[in-house]
């Protein structure tokens, strides 16, 4: 009876995964449908695109992430949380708000220095190469990642070793930079794989903020997909399903390639380990204030966006609004569905996923969290746009697209593996001596749990509970396709609104976006507090 | 030769150490002692160049007439060993031990680090991961690894503090063995009277800040 508990993750996370990839296999058999997309004049240029800004947003990301975590004090992983919890899709629209002709850094350099009266020519969003999605994504991703390595170092006694070792290191001659790259980067990194690989599936397969800020002549393939897939003729459609399976399967031939190359590299990785010291060239001291750049960022766009939501009039060079206006919070409170659609399934998929993972570890052996895991791994690090494109299939035969089951499937699917993800090391590593320690004291097991375990374990639950609420916020690709037009969520209307010119309407929906999960990741770490500090 | 000149140690407001002055000669190992937070350790850090910035200190250390006051830890040719022997994790013995070795043509490093392990007795462990040997093994590995790295002085917190009793005296033995024949200065913490070496000063650290000789 109790193992019954386990079914609810087993059926949303791993049965909902499987069923879902199972049904891409008729898109896989549809040769007129590669035909077409052979044929199509974007694929080869939107392909490049997307491997380009996937590739390099990855690869600045990490490159920046490692400078700032090299740093000492390492920045707070309480600030690198709450960056995490603003949507990709807020922080796009806010950085386009501040790059373009039109926008708050042109209006500063106008009034400070040039005096320009118009706009420049800039082409600063949306500029052919992809550098403004780029961009957009290394200042989302650089945080995630130095979270993900702030959490590393936490676990175990791995920061005190990694100090005891680089001390060392320092001792036989070997300057800071030369610590980093041999002794200390080399332990981390190998653990990181995982998120790198989602990082860069993301980046080469993002959709909403690509429509965005990316190009759009041509624009990355999965704009060209995301385009096909929601086009109403079937052969249009059909050749978006077989770019987002081409996509996926270049994306997943890369990071093979990658995997390949790094093992073959070994020999000269190795070597490197092991070159004399040499006289240092400080390269981590260079860019030490990286940190403080996304602080600005983070501040400035949200700034930005308070100001834009509440502006009226606002002529060019000026850095404030001519005049201030309600209308477009007005305007979401004259339609509020999708606010409430979105944190109604925010609420109830984190809340449920947290239920879900915490029957799985009760009830369960460790030895089974492998399969849970490996469902997690799949659904995270596989192209979003592949994954939601099996679950629409998967609603579609059982008729139950455009339903708010099909909504609520579409949404539990990343934010149980989200969950699971961030609990299992937390659950599992918890000492079991509690319990023995708990019964000989003639407590029962309920009472060892909501007494014991389960305020020890206090944070972690929280900190889940709160990423599953901002995965939840952030998805589109997979909510866009269930909804089938008959229920609109926030990212949904705010990727709409995007394509309008209304600004404040825009920015008011942007914010709201950016708000929830960040009131959300808020409230979490302050519940999270202990009752006191040793 | 290592000097430190009226040193004066404190931290948050807490003097750990009033006035210290030493000599080290080369190949002598003088031994540090007294109660635990008394500073010991902190004055290895202030030599070792590693003090953590709620330290303040007055007075120098030089190191064969050096100033090492402000030099960065790496160019300091001061060689640490503590209790964890702290090998790195992810290289190999023969990776350990070549980090350590100075630049010089790559067939005279690789000799270097193979005469090492078989002065250790090693022979053959080149390959191995570190968590393979024994703790013995290891903190062979772990001296060998310092004094590759050429030090002008070496700095000893605990290293003996994990092995058990008949361990112990042979890696003792065996250390200071290796720093009397290198002719290197160095200076061991220690809370145990045996691990001073036959006939070596002592200086006891109290937890007023007072440093005796005894």
């Amino acid at each position: 009876m109790p193992r019954l508990l386990a079914l609810p993750l087993s059926l949303l996370l791993i049965g909902q995964l499987v069923l879902a990839l199972a049904f891409l296999v008729p898109d896989l058999l549809d040769a007129n449908a590669f035909a077409a997309l052979f044929a199509h004049p974007q694929f080869g240029g939107g392909l490049f695109l997307s491997l380009f800004t996937g590739i390099s947003s990855t690869l600045i990301s990490l490159l920046l992430a490692c400078i700032i975590a090299a740093r000492r004090p390492a920045p707070p992983a309480a600030e690198a949380g709450a960056m995490l919890a603003v949507p990709h899709l807020a922080l796009a629209l806010g950085v386009v708000f501040l790059i373009v002709p039109t926008g708050f850094i042109a209006r500063l350099i106008a009034t400070l220095v040039t005096g320009w009266t118009s706009p420049p020519q800039w082409i600063a969003a949306q500029d052919p190469y992809g550098l403004s999605l780029v961009a957009a994504l290394v200042l989302k991703e650089t945080p995630f990642l130095v979270w993900v390595m702030a959490h590393l170092l936490v676990r175990g006694d791995l920061r005190e070793q990694l100090q005891g070792q680089s001390r060392v290191a320092r001792a036989l001659g070997h300057g800071p930079s030369s610590v980093w790259l041999r002794v200390v980067l080399p332990q981390i990194l190998p653990r990181m794989v995982w998120p790198l690989i989602a990082v860069f599936a993301y980046g080469a397969t993002v959709v909403d903020m690509a429509l965005v800020t990316g190009p759009t002549q041509p624009p990355t393939l999965a704009t060209v997909i995301w385009r096909d897939l929601n086009d109403a003729d079937p052969a249009m459609a059909a050749r978006g399903a077989a770019g987002t399976i081409i996509l996926s399967a270049v994306v997943i031939l890369l990071v093979a390639a990658a995997g390949i190359l790094l093992h073959v590299g070994r020999p000269w990785i190795r070597r490197f380990y092991t070159r004399p010291r040499t006289p240092e060239r400080n390269l981590i001291a260079w860019p030490g204030h990286a940190w403080s750049l996304w602080r600005l960022v983070y501040v400035m766009v949200s700034a930005l966006l308070i100001l834009q939501s509440f502006s009226g009039h606002w002529p060019f060079p000026r850095l404030l609004a001519h005049d201030f206006s309600l209308s477009a919070w007005q305007r979401i409170a004259a339609n509020p569905a999708p606010l409430f659609t979105s944190l109604a399934l925010a609420l109830t998929a984190a809340g449920l996923s947290l239920a879900a993972a915490v029957a799985w570890f009760e009830t369960l052996s460790a030895r089974l969290d492998r399969l849970a895991l490996a469902a997690c791994a799949i659904s995270l690090c596989l192209p979003a746009l592949m994954v939601a494109l099996g679950q629409y299939r998967l609603f579609l035969a059982a008729g139950i697209t455009g339903t708010a089951a099909a909504l609520f499937l579409a949404h539990v699917l990343p934010v149980s593996a989200y969950v699971f993800v961030m609990l299992h090391g937390p659950y599992r590593g918890f000492d079991q001596r509690w319990h023995a320690v708990s019964s000989g004291l003639g407590q029962p097991r309920s009472a060892f749990l909501a007494r014991i375990k389960w305020p020890l374990l206090k944070a972690p639950l929280l900190a889940a509970a709160a990423v599953g609420f901002a995965v939840s916020m952030a998805q589109f690709v997979p909510a866009q396709l269930a909804a089938a037009g008959r229920y609109a969520t926030l990212p949904m209307e705010t990727v709409t609104l995007s394509s309008g010119g209304n600004r404040p309407f825009i920015a008011a929906s942007a914010l709201l976006l950016m708000l929830l999960p960040l009131a959300t990741f808020l409230t979490a770490s302050r519940l999270s507090r202990p009752r006191w500090s040793p | 030769m290592l000097a430190v000149h009226n040193l004066a140690l404190s931290v948050g407001g807490r003097t750990l150490i009033r006035s210290l002055s030493l000599e080290v000669a080369p190949g002598e190992t003088v031994t540090l002692m007294g109660p635990s937070g008394a500073g010991k350790s902190s004055l290895l850090s202030f030599i070792g160049g590693d003090l953590g910035s709620a330290f303040t200190t007055a007075g120098i250390a030089t190191l064969n007439g050096t100033l090492l006051n402000g030099l960065a830890p790496e160019r300091r040719q001061v060689a640490r060993l503590f209790q964890d022997d702290l090998l790195f994790p992810h290289m190999t013995v023969a990776e350990n031990l070549l980090f350590a070795i100075p630049k010089m043509p790559q067939p005279e490093r690789l000799g270097r680090m193979r005469a090492a392990l078989a002065a250790a007795g090693l022979d053959g462990f080149e390959e191995r991961p570190p968590h393979t040997l024994s703790g013995g093994q290891r903190a062979r590995v772990a001296l060998m690894r310092a004094l590759l790295s050429e030090p002008r002085a070496i700095l000893l917190d605990e290293p003996f503090g994990r092995l058990d009793q008949e361990l112990r005296q042979s890696i003792r033995d065996y250390t200071f063995g290796q720093i009397a024949e290198r002719r290197i200065p160095a200076l061991l913490v220690s809370h145990d009277r045996s691990d001073v070496p036959p006939g070596g000063r002592i200086f006891i650290i109290s937890n007023d800040g007072n440093v005796s000789h005894a």
